[in-house]
């Protein structure tokens, strides 16, 4: 199916693009500028606090980088101007790295006060926000993987629906099967030695061939309280429908021999098509998290502003 | 953005003959696809998602892929892209199988 070219479907797969280098480049300079900057700034300086001046370019700076984070990319997904395809990447891979340039320049405006007041709990949604981002790029990476591990269970080699061939078996078991069960009931036993009917009578409403003759002899003087062979057989395939209670012949399966397996291939596929739903389950709720994690932060972020408003304005009056 | 009952998300091969048959093209699909990170084109997808060559795009295509299903709701026929994505991701899945096992 497959001469050459990549093969497999590697649990580890990076791909550095244009955009990728780009923003990580940009992060990096930007991450280190604002930590040489803390680190020279803040044993010098009598005010490294985050209502500094510092504090502030740090606190805007971050807020603005975490804002076009979430603006970005969700204008770029709904955009219908300029669309090419691989941008919604570039865009989605800033959106990463603007992240996590807003939350290290927030961590850097808190200096260190983590009180428990409004900012702090701000900034505690913002480290959620952005784990759950990191997460979720693992998940994105994960659930694809172990959804093509049970789609390949759940498929045939040819491709084709692994329940629909399991069910065809499955069908011409049964089919064979009660044939055969037909077969035992109702066709006489050449081999029979002992078969006994008066004349006239008929058995299993079939009328007696009076050209039949008996082949034996019948007496009460022959029966024997020893085992029968039919007794002695009862294990071999002939005699498997009268099985004892006991027996392992008893249970509904035996009396389809192959149908079991075939039974445990279908549930096997069955699982691996709920586990298949289940990874969709998570892929699509994680965003919904995400999401919802986004929106916690941005009111948490309101009222920190609302409350450093109110202790702000006033000194800036006096 | 939420669905109720979301559908299981593998098609039969096919299944996904048809719908590789019914694509008209447009690459909408692709234009909405956040982790198409190389410009491939819709044709060249379509060709090797049936076809006995992958080539290296393509299957980075399909490594980064990670089913988010963007790519179904703006398909003017109503085609499922991330089922043609999946058949890709197994059919690489097996040749892994198949080079490990040999």
């Amino acid at each position: 199916m497959h001469k050459n070219g990549p093969k497999g479907y590697p649990w580890l797969f990076f791909y550095a693009g244009r955009s990728w280098v780009a923003g990580l480049i940009v992060t990096l300079i930007v991450i280190v500028s604002a930590g040489v900057f803390y680190v020279w700034y803040s044993p010098f300086s009598n005010d490294a606090s985050p209502d500094s001046l510092a504090g502030y370019t740090y606190a805007i700076v971050g807020t603005l980088c975490l804002i076009l984070a979430a603006i970005l990319y969700s204008w770029r997904r709904r955009s219908r101007n300029k669309r090419i395809p691989g941008r919604l990447n570039a865009a989605l891979n800033w959106h990463i790295f603007l992240a996590i340039i807003g939350l290290a320049l927030l961590l850097m405006h808190s200096f260190g006060n983590l009180n428990p007041r409004t900012g702090t709990y701000a900034l505690y949604g913002m480290i959620a926000l952005t784990v759950s981002g990191f997460v979720g790029r693992m998940l994105d990476r994960l659930m694809p993987r172990l959804i093509a591990n049970e789609v390949d269970k759940a498929l045939t080699m040819q491709g084709k629906d692994r329940i629909e061939d399991i069910s065809q078996e499955i069908q011409a078991i049964v089919i064979h099967s009660t044939e055969k069960l037909q077969g035992f009931s109702a066709a006489p036993s050449r081999t029979s030695t002992s078969f006994v009917s008066l004349p006239g009578s008929t058995s299993n409403g079939i009328p007696f061939d009076s050209s039949r003759s008996l082949h034996t002899p019948w007496d009460l003087a022959y029966i024997s309280l020893e085992e029968t062979p039919q007794e002695l057989n009862r294990e071999a395939a002939q005699y498997r429908f009268i099985p004892d209670k006991k027996s392992a012949l008893a249970r509904p399966e035996a009396l389809m021999p192959g149908a079991e397996e075939q039974m445990s291939e279908l549930k096997k596929v069955q699982r691996a098509m709920q586990r298949e739903k289940f990874y969709r389950y998570i892929i699509r709720y994680w965003r919904v998290v995400h999401i919802s994690l986004a929106l916690l932060t941005v009111a948490l972020t309101i009222w920190h502003l609302v409350y450093a408003a109110q202790l702000l304005i006033p000194t800036f009056i006096h | 953005m939420l669905k109720p009952t979301p559908v299981l998300l593998h098609k039969t091969g096919p299944q996904v003959a048809q719908e590789l048959y019914a694509c008209i093209g447009c690459n909408e699909c692709l234009l909405a696809c956040p982790a198409l990170a190389e410009p491939i084109t819709i044709d060249v997808l379509n060709r090797e998602t049936v076809s006995s060559t992958i080539s290296a795009p393509v299957a980075r295509f399909a490594y980064a892929c990670y089913q988010c299903g963007a790519c179904v709701a703006p398909c003017p026929v109503g085609l499922h892209r991330d089922a043609m994505m999946m058949w890709l991701k197994v059919r690489l899945l097996r040749t892994g199988s198949e080079s490990g096992s040999a």
